[in-house]
């Protein structure tokens, strides 16, 4: 289950990612989901995170989430 | 090192009897390339009138979202020393509380890894290590590890909870707000850690009304102690003082806000179901008038300083709560409070503004509190302590307006 969540919000990411877009809040991520629980989806961006496909980026007050590939180089 | 002829506006801040943070870093700069460099970049600034940092980007060493802010030169052709300037915020102990050889060891490891530079402490409270590279921040953080330190909270997540010194030195604290702040630390760690939240979140614990962390200004969630039942008068000290001098109807009863006591001459009589436990007059005397015997917590909501929307100071949801370890009651409350702010808060909205947004009626249904008459800021004011539409019964036709 929790796999399958995983895959469709990858999936969701390089969707939402194809224009200039490519920072996203965990609010976003949970609103491309209605059907699903928050918490389950907040795991699973969690473990997304800890394998390094998805990246947190922050301005140090605000914290956003982008797809590894579209993290900015330093 | 950087000299007067290349700094000419910082080395006028040197001037003048107080301290002078570019003295700091020009002691820093003896050592360290990277203080120069700040320096000279500051000084660039000071000349064009406008900041060469670029913010954001990079959150944490592995495992972590938060505990490190960011920064870059937006001139690092100029001053290569300050290319990555990042800051870590490192959780500080409850109350500020070190030993000498806590404080060496933590500017060792900044000395070994960043510019040497430090702000102890943040306005967050977290000891601010100023200046790294990208490459030290994991060494860095694991020689903090090891030392005992963990990094603090940044970004969207629980940002480091700080408490007074309470029982630590004070003996006006009605909690224990040492003990409070470090078991809400341990509890939440994955808050602090893993950024999920719609915005920053703070908690801040005062054991007296005195609220020397000015918690009421300041956090999300607020913690007061506060006792009940009446404040203990010594009549015979309470005359020591007015012998001394006091002048006890000026500065006690006049300034009393809300007038509950009286002052005959010889006698000192309070009123205590009109006080609000401002601590006042206890400020004043004492060594005449200590707090009621049963002790606990006032738990407030939503301050926040001016940033999307204006600045808003806490507001009472829970007048009296006890605090006793493992603070189950206050720990349940927090996590029904924050699943309401996640589930309906916009992105970087607070959970002040959401209330203020939503109504407080709606928030305190949400988490299951009854308003109370200690709620309410002004009469007729408070639209939360109206009935549901569904309790009320409207004449056939009548809908709420």
């Amino acid at each position: 289950m929790k796999d399958d969540l995983k895959e469709r919000i990858v999936e969701l990411f390089r969707q939402k990612s194809k224009g200039e877009k490519h920072f996203f809040y965990i609010r976003d991520v949970v609103k491309w989901l209605p059907d699903e629980d928050r918490r389950m989806v907040q795991d699973a961006v969690k473990e997304l995170l800890d394998e390094e496909i998805l990246k947190y980026w922050s301005t140090g007050s605000t914290t956003y989430l982008v797809l590894a590939e579209h993290y900015p180089k330093e | 090192m950087a000299n007067n002829s290349e700094t000419p506006l910082l080395d006028q801040l040197e001037e003048g009897r107080w301290p002078s943070f570019v003295k700091e870093i020009k002691q820093a700069a003896q050592k360290k390339p990277m203080a120069e460099d700040l320096l000279r970049q500051l000084e660039l600034s000071y000349k064009e009138k406008i900041g060469h940092w670029k913010h954001g980007g990079i959150v944490g060493v592995k495992g972590y979202g938060g505990g490190v802010i960011g920064r870059y030169s937006d001139r690092p052709d100029l001053f290569p020393n300050v290319q990555a300037f990042h800051t870590l915020r490192v959780n500080h102990p409850t109350g500020w509380f070190y030993k000498t050889d806590a404080l060496r060891t933590l500017c060792d490891i900044w000395d070994k890894h960043g510019s040497g530079l430090t702000n102890l402490h943040g306005s967050t409270g977290d000891a601010i290590l100023l200046g790294t590279t990208t490459e030290h921040l994991q060494p860095c953080f694991d020689d903090l590890s090891n030392a005992g330190f963990d990094l603090g909270g940044s970004g969207s997540a629980l940002r480091t909870p700080s408490a007074c010194v309470g029982p630590g030195r004070c003996e006006w604290a009605c909690i224990d707000s040492l003990d409070i702040c470090n078991s809400l630390t341990l509890e939440f760690q994955d808050e602090i850690h893993r950024p999920m939240f719609p915005y920053k979140f703070k908690i801040k614990i005062s054991a007296c009304a005195n609220d020397c962390v000015a918690a009421i200004a300041r956090a999300d969630l607020t913690v007061i102690g506060t006792w009940k039942g009446n404040i203990r008068i010594d009549q015979k000290e309470v005359a020591a003082y007015a012998d001394s001098g006091l002048d006890i109807q000026k500065e006690v009863c006049n300034l009393c806000p809300t007038h509950c006591m009286t002052w005959n001459g010889k006698e000192l009589k309070i009123y205590d179901e009109d006080c609000t436990r401002c601590m006042h007059c206890i400020n004043l005397m004492p060594k005449a008038l200590r707090q009621g015997e049963e002790k606990g917590a006032t738990i407030l909501i939503g301050a926040k300083a001016p940033i999307v929307e204006g600045a808003l100071l806490s507001w009472v949801i829970v007048p009296f709560m006890k605090m006793e370890p493992p603070y189950e009651e206050l720990k349940d409350l927090i996590i029904k409070i924050q699943d309401w702010w996640s589930e309906n808060a916009r992105s970087r909205e607070r959970l002040g503004e959401l209330i203020k947004r939503m109504s407080m009626r709606k928030f305190l249904r949400a988490v299951g509190l009854p308003p109370v008459p200690q709620m309410i800021k002004a009469p007729r004011t408070n639209p939360y302590v109206f009935f549901w539409p569904e309790e009320i019964n409207r004449p056939e036709g009548k809908e709420e307006k």
